[in-house]
């Protein structure tokens, strides 16, 4: 079999020996296959939400720097701040963000760890391990936010 | 000796042919037994209803890579994935994913080839018996690595979903292997092809290239592995 | 043995490795950081959710060591959200010239974000 060489992927991409090759299959359209879980892995699963996470959290990063440009205009603008920022449906919002960032820290902590070489083997425990100790801590992180104490 | 129970499944099938605007689905009823696989449908197919349908296969038995195609989604190869661990009133059977389509089910190759790094033996030989003899006939024994370039990593993977620059699984895991039996090939010009963007560095470690693999390669432990020696390359120059 | 040579508009060797290094790195750090600024906004006050008034920022802020330390995560977060953000739309197979202007567009963002941050901070500061 005489397959031919020296493309380069970092520059020409993906290219076929033949002209009149077809059309390129893809399960998805472009970046929804990032988040595509069906029929896939642990791993899919742990890329996909760190991805929506991680996202996620640049989004809340400018919008947290959007309100707290709110203390720019003194007591009053952020006491009427406050105001909305305790209510419930608001401190729900704090949970959402606290899995978030449980979410994303954590499996960081992971992909750090296998990333550099270390427990490739034991990857999916890691992740499961992950979900152990983020759902403690986001139970724990919701009780005390939404309850007040 | 009882006969096998035949049912009849509903198989849905890729078409391509070159020249064609865009693909389209055809469908026919198999008769299919408990044993019968993805392979044995699409060849029934072609065998007794449309002689125009293309597939490839050669081994039967999962060991040459040429039969790789997505049953319902999953990558597999044709030749054992078993039409009963298949759910569903129907069995959809396309070409693997990131690949361009030569014909029908059949993919091409080549540009999965490409993505190895120069050059790619398909054959090594083995040190691991040289106390072994040979027959007369061989000077020595070849061993095959477990890679069978089906090409079923870079179909399953999300990152060559959306970049056609990136080296994938299979190169990247054949690098890592490469490193460790270099056998008089280049470790430096193998690590400066791996420390790339499009390199060990564009994966996320989905680990799907280590699900769907055939061949237990587990070319995302591979590329993990991969990265550490580049970590451990970059201490060295630093140090 | 000669290896597919990489494009010459790729940046060096060291620089890859070192894009993941930072990212992990900055990813471990902030494990510590966000947990710090976490705890001291959301279960320090005994308040619904545990949020400060303003008077309850000013005197976060007047803290020398806690401000510091608010600096530093600003900047860790920045750099840990651009890599990220970087790492994101490299995946969707950006030519070379796009990935320049990438890596040129996501530090001025993180330049822009981290000097916005110094100065709110800067300015509460001021007035505590």
């Amino acid at each position: 079999m005489s397959v031919r060489r020296g493309a380069d992927p970092g520059t020409e991409g993906i290219r076929s020996a033949r002209d009149d090759v077809g059309p390129i299959p893809r399960k998805n359209v472009g970046p929804v296959a990032w988040f595509d879980i069906r029929k896939r892995g642990l791993g899919q699963f742990a890329f996909s939400l760190n991805r929506l996470t991680g996202l996620g959290l640049v989004f809340y990063l400018y919008l947290h720097l959007a309100v707290l440009s709110t203390l720019f205009r003194g007591q009053e603008a952020w006491d009427d701040f406050l105001g909305i920022a305790t209510t419930k449906a608001f401190l729900l919002l704090d949970v959402l963000l606290v899995f978030g960032l449980l979410a994303h820290g954590l499996n960081g902590l992971r992909l750090a760890l296998i990333g550099s070489g270390r427990g490739i083997d034991h990857q999916k425990a890691l992740y499961r391990s992950c979900q152990v100790i983020g759902t403690i801590l986001l139970l724990g992180a919701a009780l005390h936010i939404l309850g007040g104490d | 000796m009882s006969a096998e129970t035949q049912t009849t499944r509903r198989i849905r099938v890729f078409r391509y042919k070159r020249g064609d605007d865009e693909h389209r689905y055809d469908e026919f009823d198999v008769p299919v037994s408990e044993r019968s696989t993805a392979l044995d449908a699409l060849r029934w197919i072609q065998l007794r209803q449309d002689p125009t349908l293309a597939l490839r296969h050669s081994c039967f038995h999962a060991s040459c890579g040429t039969c790789g195609v997505r049953v319902n989604g999953r990558e597999g190869l044709g030749c054992v994935t078993a039409l009963s661990d298949v759910s569903g009133d129907t069995v959809t059977i396309e070409p693997l994913a990131n690949l361009p389509v030569l014909n029908d089910v059949v993919s091409d190759v080549t540009p999965f080839m490409e993505r190895f790094p120069e050059p790619h033996p398909y054959i090594r030989k083995s040190e691991f018996i040289s106390e072994a003899d040979t027959p007369d006939d061989v000077d020595a024994y070849g061993r095959f690595e477990d890679c069978i370039e089906c090409g079923i990593c870079l179909s399953a993977c999300p990152v060559a979903a959306t970049d056609d620059t990136y080296f994938g699984p299979a190169a990247l895991a054949y690098a890592q292997r490469m490193l460790e039996e270099a056998r008089g090939a280049d470790r430096e010009a193998l690590l400066d092809w791996a420390d790339s963007e499009h390199g060990a560095w564009r994966c996320h470690a989905s680990f799907e290239c280590t699900e769907a693999c055939p061949s237990d390669v587990r070319p995302a432990q591979r590329i993990m592995l991969l990265r550490k020696e580049l970590g451990n390359r970059k201490k060295e120059v630093s140090s | 043995m000669a290896a597919r040579t990489t494009d010459a508009t790729t940046s060096a060797p060291a620089g890859r490795s070192r894009t993941w290094v930072w990212t992990a790195g900055t990813g471990v750090a902030l494990l510590a950081l966000v947990t710090i600024h976490m705890v001291a906004h959301h279960f320090v006050v005994e308040r619904m959710g545990g949020l400060r008034t303003y008077e309850d920022v000013l005197d976060y802020v007047a803290n020398p060591v806690m401000f510091v330390i608010e600096c530093v995560f600003l900047v860790v977060v920045t750099i840990h959200s651009m890599l990220g953000l970087r790492s994101v739309l490299f995946d969707f197979g950006l030519s070379d010239r796009a990935k320049r202007l990438t890596d040129r567009g996501l530090i001025a963002l993180g330049v822009l974000t981290v000097a916005y941050g110094f100065l709110l901070i800067g300015v509460l500061a001021s007035r505590a």
